[in-house]
């Protein structure tokens, strides 16, 4: 058992805080997602063994809650549209870091694909790590970064020079 | 031969440099001899350099402090007294003296039929105990607290007549909202206490009266927006004297 001190947070907190905000596309409910994420870690450092990599582990458990939230907006949101109060989802914040960072045309990407590519592009995870924080087999790994990278071609290729992708309200 | 063609799945391991040597310096031939599998790997390799690029930035953000995990853990800790202490006040507003579970709720919801049966309770709780959220320096303070917390609260007749002066205060809550416990004590240290909340659908708006309870003796009443008791010693013949003189002043 290798127990998990507050120093080997810390040193992750930048990444997760990028991973979270290149999920939530919004700096404050990024760190919402953070917070959550070391509250579980330091209430689970028990479950976390030493073989296993830390940061699958801590990618895994941000991964996990921001599933669960989205689940949880997505069931409210149709509630909304059940009683005739449609809200156009994500509407309200618009892939703010996306469009700062020049990569709106990625934003198109699905979810599981755009974790996929940050975790093993940005944050260089090994196949096997992704995998394991994003609770797929290895094979889906694989089989999900060919479609990744080949929609993001697509989207770099359609999209020079790149028209305003920014949606108007 | 077959081997020399390298799977889909090698072509991602070569960009993300994956692949053992050899096998790479394999790959790096089938490359140069297929310029468009060369292409595509390139393009693969151009996007990953991209968002590296772009997203680089993020990682450096300035740093939040409520993220640090000793802020959190302390937030944690925090955030389980709080509820603590609401479930705490919870089983004060609801008469729950010593006992607990389901039977001590039934018991206390009979109980409470009792008028004012929450300001005796909050008396044998708080009457001697030196957590008080206000202790009474000097003259004028109580009634400035009261002020505070009930806006609609007359003024405190001073007691002194009767030898009781201000000690504190404490505030509690029920299912109606605020209540307050005010002592007073005299000069050999006997204490009464005013206590003070909205009518509510257990204790409505009630006649005057008194009951004794133990060896406590509550005396009670509604005025203005406020049901009053004072609790006081059975024996104590000031008693009477201090109703009637809040209930005039309140």
């Amino acid at each position: 058992m290798n127990d998990l001190d507050d120093d080997q947070l810390r040193d992750m907190l930048q990444r997760l805080r990028r991973f979270a905000l290149w999920l939530t596309r919004e700096a404050s409910s990024a760190d919402d997602l953070v917070q959550a994420t070391v509250e579980r870690a330091l209430s689970r450092r028990g479950q976390q063994r030493g073989d296993d990599s830390l940061r699958a582990w801590l990618f895994a458990i941000l991964y996990r809650l921001f599933i669960d939230a989205k689940r949880r907006e997505r069931r409210h949101a149709r509630w909304l549209a059940w009683f005739g109060r449609d809200e156009a989802v994500g509407s309200s914040t618009e892939d703010i870091v996306l469009a700062e960072s020049g990569l709106a045309a990625f934003a198109r990407l699905p979810t599981e694909q755009r974790a996929l590519l940050l975790l093993v592009s940005v944050e260089g995870l090994s196949y096997k790590e992704a995998a394991q924080a994003l609770d797929v087999p290895i094979g889906t790994v694989m089989s999900r970064l060919s479609r990744a990278r080949a929609a993001m071609r697509e989207l770099a290729e359609g999209n020079t020079p790149p028209p305003a992708l920014r949606r108007l309200k | 031969m077959s081997r020399l063609i390298p799977s889909e799945d090698e072509l991602h391991a070569y960009v993300d440099e994956r692949l053992e040597t050899a096998r790479r310096r394999e790959v790096e031939l089938y490359l140069a001899a297929h310029p468009e599998q060369a292409a595509r790997v390139e393009g693969w390799r151009a996007d990953a350099r991209l968002l590296r690029t772009a997203l680089a930035g993020l990682a450096e953000q300035p740093a939040n402090p409520r993220l640090d995990p000793a802020a959190v853990r302390r937030a944690v800790r925090q955030r389980h007294r709080r509820q603590w202490a609401s479930a705490a006040m919870l089983l004060v507003a609801l008469g729950i003296g010593g006992l607990g579970g389901w039977q001590a709720r039934e018991s206390s919801l009979q109980a409470g039929l009792a008028p004012m049966a929450d300001a005796v309770q909050a008396h044998r709780l708080f009457a001697q105990s030196g957590t008080l959220d206000l202790n009474v320096q000097r003259p004028g303070q109580l009634q400035a607290w009261l002020g505070e917390h009930f806006a609609q609260a007359g003024q405190l007749p001073d007691l002194s007549a009767y030898g009781f002066t201000p000690v504190g205060a404490r505030l509690l809550s029920n299912e109606q909202g605020p209540a307050a416990l005010l002592l007073f004590q005299d000069a050999s240290g006997e204490r009464v206490s005013l206590f003070l909340r909205s009518p509510g659908e257990h204790y409505a708006r009630m006649p005057s009266g008194e009951r004794v309870d133990g060896e406590l003796q509550a005396r009670y009443w509604s005025q203005g927006a406020y049901n009053y008791a004072l609790v006081s010693p059975a024996a104590e013949p000031r008693a009477a004297q201090l109703r009637q003189a809040l209930g005039i002043a309140l």
